[in-house]
């Protein structure tokens, strides 16, 4: 059985205070249980409707809406790579194939190490700083193959 | 040329409450708190105001739909979720001018008796967050937020709400439906969120840049905001400008603004010797215009609409004569296929459909037939849906398709 | 009352109703998905646009509510085009796999198709967009997502009237499908219900399909046997076989549904040994067949010398309440009037106490008998017995001497089933002369000193009297196979050959009678039995 950490529950307290209704809290505690276990599984979604008197399958309903919430396991560092107009425009596959090409792995993967995985997104609102994208909740922009490559060499480490 | 939003946006520290009070922050929502509610409504109105998150619709007569004395509380929501492809400026308003827009909404709150509001941001934002929880922390220590704002007998709560990855969450009901905790399916109007809204009570739903116009409405007041710009496009408009110009950016510009002046002089032109090509005025969901038609358009609601395209959320998208249009279209058609909530049927089938078709004829394995087939799915979709995103899908497809059809047609053998 | 004009045709429609209800009302189809008179208007399928004059988008009609003087087109090009546009969108990801789909012939998909479509289709299969198929969601529903057109009414079913959420949207755009979490089976006692609302292929019977295409269905209108409520339904059938049982639409009872246990009752009734021929015990005490005449000669001589010899008090005419009205009627005609019988009961459980008693909010009530309300008005329950424990005891004391027993097996088993038929058991045991009517054959029968071979639900024409109080009229849909007759024929026959003169020839004169004189009938006539059932004047 899965639980929150002790900090989570603090946090989870915090976020229903936020709202007249229970409900309101639903998608924030998703991000917050994502946070705790790395993507919304089946357990989790048990978990979270269970803490917050919801069936599974609403609140698996609702987790399948939105796309930061991973309905797979994704890597330590999860790479999105904006594919919109601008960033496909300033070369954003060029960053693509470079990702894919050092690490060895395909849009949707994850390395076996379980560190990058790699996944196309839309619009991250980087547009003036095309190419962009997103690792975690921190952005990288005006990326070149040669600056993907010092990031991966960086996260490599970390 | 007169600035609203981004007067110090580059001022070191104007992220802080410090920097941003010392530069006159919150004197306008001082003065609101003086002002009568209904008067600070009026001002709006006078203003000439309009939503700067699309749809242009005037800010004060929204807020005047608002019915006072329901019994139930009135809401408040600053959208925040910012996804249209090519804009950008909401970040920028709101990762170092946040207390800009804290101020505006806490005068929005005032004015329509609210005491509960949310900014809804989007979770790629969450950096952005971060500083607008930051600057929201320093507003409650000062007494700027919370039970007397700012020692009136007026209490107001301002929370940040994080989306989950959805662009059809900027859509008002689908927002609205978004943070009661549902599937962001956009709801059937009417009823209107102005009488049952967030927990099916009165809500107004306001874009970032709309409300960080209200302190400079308050200071200046509405006439002043009504003198800058156009007979029907009042004040000051931000535009994201990306794609194939030299100086990408956020820029503020009075509302008539030529558009061409804009792209070569504020953005820098279109670099590397190239021409410009076509232009996407006010983010993707716009028609896209060629460089013959920019001629002489001015940046403002009326005039763009007279060119046959539309202001929009203000995110340019410039293309350079290199730019392949069919295989733009595609990237925009996949976007509004992967975004279509898949509610209602003319939406979820057509947006998606035809962003096979193009990628299909991007890759070569088209036939001069999906062409056509293009133009009768955007007509099979439009005005058919509950909210305006497959409308959002059909202009970029029948503008792109009719302005630029032998790009297309070169790409089909037969 | 706003006016309205459909089609050129002005119509006074009520304050509130939907352009989509009045068309229905004004009888023009218009077409639609997701739109259902018994769940929360939704608007997503957007099959049911319309014009209105001086709205410049088409419209939803289950969306707009009318108002004066609404000009609306249902018929014009305009809404033709958008109709056709909203189909083909429908069917471009649609595995249309219909010569193996069970839903052919009751599929809106097919139907509108033939109207609105006939369209080529202009997408390749391989960019259909493909989703799972034959998902087992426990033992009333298969579903296939492919032909789900998402138009919510399940999960609104599950989310409005049962309340438990039981099915779900996943994913978004052209990827969205419906389904359980998990795929955990549906264990809700109402989920069939979703089945007969799919407008498609989506959802299907795990217990119907593949067994038959509908078109060679018979169908007729019933009241379910299962328990108080009585809900309105339909019988469909071939050459004597029951394949399902639908709900009729009746606001005033069921509205549009039906349980699960009601749904699946025709099981019940359809397996176990019937009683085909009378059967009359013999001197060595073993039972042999007779014809009807010799067991209706035999019957009619035994209790007239019973009653002589020992009084009318010692004769109990035991019933059933899942007799017809029509049958408990005759039966205490027949048993007051031609032997003067006054001691009747039908209580083996409760009945009376158990026809107030909601099993759920739902639908389901706690007494799983469709006529204990008909056998409490015509005055079956006795103060004196107390119920089947008071009979036995009477028949043991030797108080009574012979009974009348109707027998029907439960068609909605309880726990407590077994208890009861050993009851019934022993009150026959008890009896020194026993007459049993009964559909299904079981052991104890063979202490009977007279069975006859009666029909089953489903088998006769009658009217219950459900929770209410309404009377609803069922109809016939099987011809009973041999020598079984209805229980009420049964009697007319007794009573003729007993020197009755009045003439019972249909239960068009049998319920004549019971409203004339039966408080609760008052003024109900067997017309307004049909259809939804009529409450009597009070």
């Amino acid at each position: 059985m899965i639980e929150f950490s002790e900090e989570a529950k603090r946090r989870y307290d915090s976020i229903i205070s936020h709202y007249p209704q229970k409900r309101a809290a639903l998608i924030p505690v998703l991000a917050l249980a994502q946070r705790e276990f790395g993507w919304i599984s089946d357990e989790v979604a048990e978990y979270v409707g269970a803490l917050m008197e919801y069936p599974p399958s609403d609140v698996m309903s609702v987790a399948t809406f939105y796309t930061l919430l991973h309905k797979k396991p994704v890597g330590k560092y999860h790479m999105e790579v904006c594919r919109n107009v601008s960033c496909w425009l300033m070369g954003a596959y060029a960053c693509v194939d470079e990702i894919k090409s050092r690490l060895k792995i395909d849009v949707g993967d994850t390395t076996p190490d379980g560190r990058f995985s790699l996944q196309l997104t839309e619009c991250l609102g980087s547009c003036g700083t095309a190419p962009a994208m997103q690792v975690g909740d921190r952005y990288y922009e005006n990326l070149t193959p040669a600056r993907i490559g010092e990031i991966l060499e960086k996260l490599s480490h970390d | 040329m007169t600035k609203i939003h981004l007067v110090n946006i580059d001022k070191p520290g104007q992220a802080t409450l410090e920097t941003y009070r010392a530069g006159g922050g919150y004197k306008a929502l001082e003065k609101a708190m003086k002002m009568e509610q209904t008067a600070i409504i009026e001002e709006v109105k006078t203003s000439g105001l309009r939503g700067r998150g699309g749809a242009g619709f005037p800010t004060g007569m929204k807020w005047g739909f608002v019915p006072r004395n329901t019994g139930k509380p009135t809401f408040l929501l600053c959208n925040a979720d910012e996804s249209e492809p090519g804009t950008f400026k909401d970040r920028i308003l709101m990762e170092r001018d946040p207390h800009l827009l804290i101020e505006g909404m806490a005068i929005a709150c005032y004015a329509l008796d609210c005491h509960l509001s949310y900014i809804y941001i989007r979770g790629e934002y969450e950096f952005v967050a971060n500083t607008v929880q930051k600057a929201l922390d320093e507003a409650y220590a000062a007494g700027i937020l919370g039970p007397s704002v700012m020692g009136h007998d007026f209490g107001l709560d301002l929370f940040v709400h994080l989306g989950q990855g959805a662009y059809i969450c900027g859509e008002e009901t689908s927002l609205i439906e978004s943070l009661e905790g549902y599937r962001g399916y956009p709801r059937i109007k009417p009823p209107f969120p102005a009488t049952h809204g967030f927990l099916a009570s009165p809500t107004v739903v306001n874009n970032v840049e709309t409300l960080t116009a209200l302190p400079w409405i308050i200071n200046n007041g509405a006439a002043a905001h009504a003198a800058l710009g156009t007979e029907k496009s009042k004040g000051t408009k931000l535009f994201s400008v990306s794609g194939h110009v030299s100086k990408p950016g956020v820029y503020e510009i009075v509302l008539g603004y030529p558009l061409l002046d804009f792209i070569n002089n504020e953005a820098g032109g279109v670099p590397n010797g190239r021409k410009l090509k076509a232009v996407i005025p006010g983010g993707s969901s716009v028609p896209v215009l060629t460089a013959a038609e920019c001629e002489g358009v001015g940046l403002d609601y009326e005039s763009l609409l007279k060119a046959g395209s539309m202001l929009g959320s203000g995110g340019m998208i410039v293309l350079d004569d290199s730019a392949k249009m069919p295989e733009v279209l595609s990237v925009i058609a996949d976007f509004y296929a992967h975004e279509s909530c898949g509610q209602c049927t003319p939406c979820r089938e057509g947006t998606g459909w035809a962003a096979k078709i193009l990628r299909n004829l991007v890759a070569g394995k088209g036939r001069k037939a999906d062409i056509d087939l293009l133009l009768k799915i955007a007509d099979m979709m439009e005005g058919k849906t509950i909210c305006p995103l497959a409308d959002a899908d059909v202009m970029p497809i029948r503008s792109f398709v009719t302005k630029f059809r032998s790009e297309f047609e070169a790409l089909c053998e037969g | 009352m706003p006016k309205v004009t459909i089609n050129g045709q002005e119509f006074d429609v009520a304050e509130g109703k939907t352009i989509i209800q009045a068309a229905q009302d004004a009888g023009i189809d218009v077409p639609h998905y997701c739109y259902h008179p018994d769940l929360p208007v939704d608007g997503n399928c957007r099959m049911c646009l319309v014009d209105v004059e001086k709205m410049p988008k088409l419209t939803p009609s289950c969306t707009t509510v009318v108002s004066e003087g609404m000009v609306v087109r249902t018929d014009n090009d305009r809404v033709k085009t958008a109709v056709r546009g909203v189909l083909e969108f429908l069917l471009i990801n649609h595995p249309v796999d219909c010569p193996v789909c069970d839903q052919a012939g009751e599929c809106r998909l097919q139907d509108y198709y033939m109207v609105y479509g006939l369209h080529t289709s202009e997408i390749p299969l391989s960019m259909k967009v493909r989703k799972r198929k034959v998902i087992d969601l426990g033992p009333m529903v298969v579903l296939d997502q492919e032909r789900c057109v998402l138009c919510s009414r399940c999960i609104r079913f599950f989310d409005h009237v049962t309340k438990t959420g039981d099915m779900q949207f996943f994913g978004r755009g052209d990827h969205v499908a419906i389904g359980t979490f998990e795929d955990q089976p549906l264990e809700n006692p109402y989920s069939g219900n979703v089945v007969d609302i799919c407008p498609v292929g989506a959802l299907t019977s795990r217990d119907f399909r593949f067994k038959c295409r509908v078109w060679f269905l018979h169908s007729t209108d019933s009241v379910c046997g299962g328990c108080a409520t009585g809900c309105s339904m339909r019988i469909d059938h071939r050459d004597g076989t029951i394949f399902r049982l639908l709900p009729r639409r009746n606001v005033e009872v069921n509205r549009s549904w039906l349980c699960d246990e009601g749904r699946m009752s025709f099981h019940e009734l359809m397996g176990g040994e019937r009683v085909v021929r009378p059967l009359i015990k013999g001197r060595d005490g073993m039972q042999a067949p007779v014809t009807w005449e010799d067991a209706v000669r035999s019957i009619n001589a035994t209790l007239k010398e019973v009653s002589e010899r020992d009084g009318s008090g010692s004769i109990l005419g035991f019933a059933s309440p899942s007799a017809t009205n029509e049958a408990l009627y005759l039966f205490k005609h027949y048993l007051s009037g031609r032997f003067g019988a006054s001691r009747f009961e039908f209580r083996t459980d409760s009945e009376d106490k158990k026809v107030a008693i909601p099993e759920d909010d739902v639908l389901r009530y706690t007494d799983k008998h469709p006529n204990s309300m008909g056998a409490l008005n015509l005055g079956l329950a006795s103060e004196e017995l107390g119920g089947i424990g008071g009979a036995i005891e009477a028949a043991r004391s030797g108080r009574i001497k012979a009974g009348v027993v109707i027998y029907y097996k439960p068609l909605v088993p309880r726990p407590g089933d077994e208890e009861a038929e050993a009851r019934i058991s022993e009150l026959v045991r008890s009896l020194e002369y026993s007459v049993v009517l009964a559909a299904h054959r079981a052991d104890w029968q063979s202490h009977a000193s007279v069975v006859l071979p009666v029909a089953a639900w489903s088998e006769e024409e009658g009217t219950y009297t459900n929770y209410q109080g309404r009377v609803q009229f069922a109809g016939k849909a099987i011809q009973p196979a041999g020598d079984i007759q209805p229980v009420w024929e049964v009697f007319a026959n007794l009573l003729y050959a007993s020197g009755d003169n009045a003439l019972w020839l249909s239960i068009d004169d049998v319920f004549g009678k019971l409203s004339e004189t039966v408080p609760g009938y008052k003024d109900v006539s067997l017309g307004q039995a049909k259809s939804f059932g009529a409450l009597p004047t009070p």
